[in-house]
């Protein structure tokens, strides 16, 4: 059980998160949408402390800290239960995909070099990058890269998953592999909180989804509820517009 | 009689070769003093580095200070302060504190080492500097997103990335650095350059011995340029990589049951029941 109170986060005189209250039940896969520069990213880095929140707290099975004013021991554990995926994949440049996901387990968890490659092995495999693991991130393409950095979050068993927008770097064709890899760990029971432009995607794999605009939920339920059914003007005109975009061409 | 043997043999060449084995038994002294002063500069270095980059108050303020006055001085002037000053220092502690430092025994070689040390620190801290910042955030943030503390992502990704980039920079410091180990005779050390001054002083052949040891200096630079090359080469990441090929393919059941839970997801899971 996730619990996040009161987050508020502002950028100088830009207030971005106007105190966002959520609760998160374990394996629940929670879709995040709203317009761009909304403050979805903005929501999935403060829950991780790559950024400092302004106030709040979030609470990780009883595991309470408040994101404003926390010890550095706080930081390191509530970074230990979450794991994250970036828009730009982020791996180790200068590590091979095995060396990615093993990283972590041996640095942070203290794992035994033979029991980690085990581990990543098995987090690779999962990916279906098992065959990749001695390339180098340079070697890969950006699907693969993405998917070494999904099993690098996997492989340290968070609690809650981030992904903000994992595919909205990717060439449309890789896009498809990616969004695959994610649905399968998103059915094997991992907690997730997904950032992403892909409505579609977005309304198979989550079973709950959050509508953000001006620093708030605006909308908040399950799949079918907030796209077929939005109460508020604001999530009607985005889908609207949404709609606009994926029309083909010549009916414009 | 010594006035003809100078006409007539204008420049001594065999001498040049003749006097390379004297001059090379001191070898050894500047390379113990570049390495010596490359390792402080190198620690010092990335202490400055790491605090400019990590804007720490007033350890900040204190590092542009001595950055400033180390590049502000002529480096000789600054081995004359150690060679003088590091005696009167001890003195003073000895005065003041009842320690029993013996001044008259501390070495020459131990103040060169020091004012080069802390001279080059001053310089590779700008390198090492824009290295460390070269690094893209990105892989920081995942560092810490796996909950690395700072020193851990610092030494297990942003220094080994660092380094590549800051190889070329602080291997031509050091290149430079053996060269300016001459001026070490400054505290009383005989390197290579001063044993040099010594044996021209014998027989007056001053040019000869000077070409002597250009030729010897310029013989360790490429060596060390060589090294460096080498260390560049094994830091470059490999071109390309054989996919692994005895990884234990999937079984079909394997395959079977992934493909099965996809369906399972996409169709018919049943949307759990909201928190609130
Ligand atoms: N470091 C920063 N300094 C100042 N403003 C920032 C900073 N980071 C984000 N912002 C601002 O915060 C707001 C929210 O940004 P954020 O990246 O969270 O939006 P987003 O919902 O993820 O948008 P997108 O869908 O385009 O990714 C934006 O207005 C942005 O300009
Ligand atoms: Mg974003």
């Amino acid at each position: 059980m996730i619990q996040i109170r009161d987050l508020k986060k502002r950028f100088r005189n830009n207030v971005v998160l106007d105190g966002i209250d959520l609760d998160i039940n374990e394996g629940d896969v929670v879709g995040i949408i709203g317009p761009s520069g909304t403050g979805k990213s903005t929501l999935l880095r403060c829950i991780d402390l790559l950024e400092i929140p302004d106030g709040g707290s979030i609470s990780i099975d009883g595991e309470k800290t408040e994101l404003s004013r926390h010890s550095r021991s706080q930081t390191l554990s509530l970074r230990r239960n979450t794991g994250m995926v970036f828009q730009r994949f982020n791996l180790f440049e200068r590590k091979t995909a095995l060396e990615n996901v093993m990283e972590g387990l041996v640095t942070v968890r203290k794992m035994k070099k033979a029991e980690a490659r085990m581990c990543a092995e098995a987090e690779l495999k999962r990916v279906g990058m098992l065959d990749w693991s001695g390339h180098y991130p340079k070697h890969l393409s950006g699907g693969q890269q993405q998917r070494v950095a999904i099993a690098r979050a996997l492989a340290m068993k968070p609690k809650l998953l981030l992904l903000d927008e994992p595919t909205s770097a990717l060439d449309p064709e890789l896009v498809g592999e990616v969004l695959e890899t994610i649905k399968d760990i998103a059915s094997q029971g991992f907690t997730m909180m997904l950032v992403s432009h892909e409505m579609n995607f977005v309304r198979n794999v989550a079973n709950r989804v959050i509508f953000l605009d001006g620093g708030k939920i605006v909308e908040d339920g399950t799949p079918r509820e907030v796209f077929d059914t939005p109460k508020s003007q604001r999530a009607k005109d985005f889908f609207a517009k949404m709609h606009l975009l994926r029309q083909p061409e010549y009916t414009i | 009689m010594q006035l003809l043997a100078e006409e007539t043999n204008l420049f001594d060449f065999g001498l040049v070769g003749r006097q390379l084995p004297e001059l090379l038994k001191y070898l050894p002294t500047t390379l113990e003093l570049a390495a010596l002063s490359m390792l402080i500069g190198l620690v010092l270095g990335l202490l400055l580095a790491i605090i400019r980059i990590k804007k720490i108050p007033v350890l900040r303020q204190i590092a542009a200070f001595y950055i400033s006055i180390i590049r502000g001085t002529p480096a000789i002037v600054q081995l004359y302060i150690a060679y003088f000053g590091i005696p009167m220092f001890l003195k003073y502690m000895n005065l003041h504190y009842g320690t029993s430092f013996d001044i008259s025994a501390f070495p020459g070689f131990a103040c060169a080492v020091f004012a080069m040390g802390l001279n080059e620190s001053a310089y590779n801290a700008e390198t090492i500097r824009a290295a460390l910042s070269s690094v893209d955030r990105g892989q920081i943030e995942a560092a810490c997103a796996v909950g690395m503390t700072y020193p851990q992502a610092l030494r297990r990704i942003i220094l080994p990335e660092a380094m590549t980039v800051a190889l070329p920079g602080l291997g031509n410091s050091f290149i430079g650095l053996i060269k300016g180990t001459s001026l070490a005779f400054t505290c009383a050390v005989v390197e290579m350059t001063a044993q040099g001054k010594i044996l021209g002083g014998r027989n007056y052949r001053y040019f000869e011995v000077y070409v002597s040891l250009a030729i010897i200096y310029w013989a360790v630079t490429i060596i060390v340029e060589r090294i460096l090359k080498l260390i560049e080469k094994r830091l470059e990441l490999p071109e390309q990589i054989d996919k692994k090929k005895d990884s234990v393919p999937e079984t079909g059941s394997e395959v079977e049951e992934r493909e099965a839970a996809v369906q399972y997801d996409t169709n018919t899971r049943p949307e759990k029941a909201l928190s609130q």
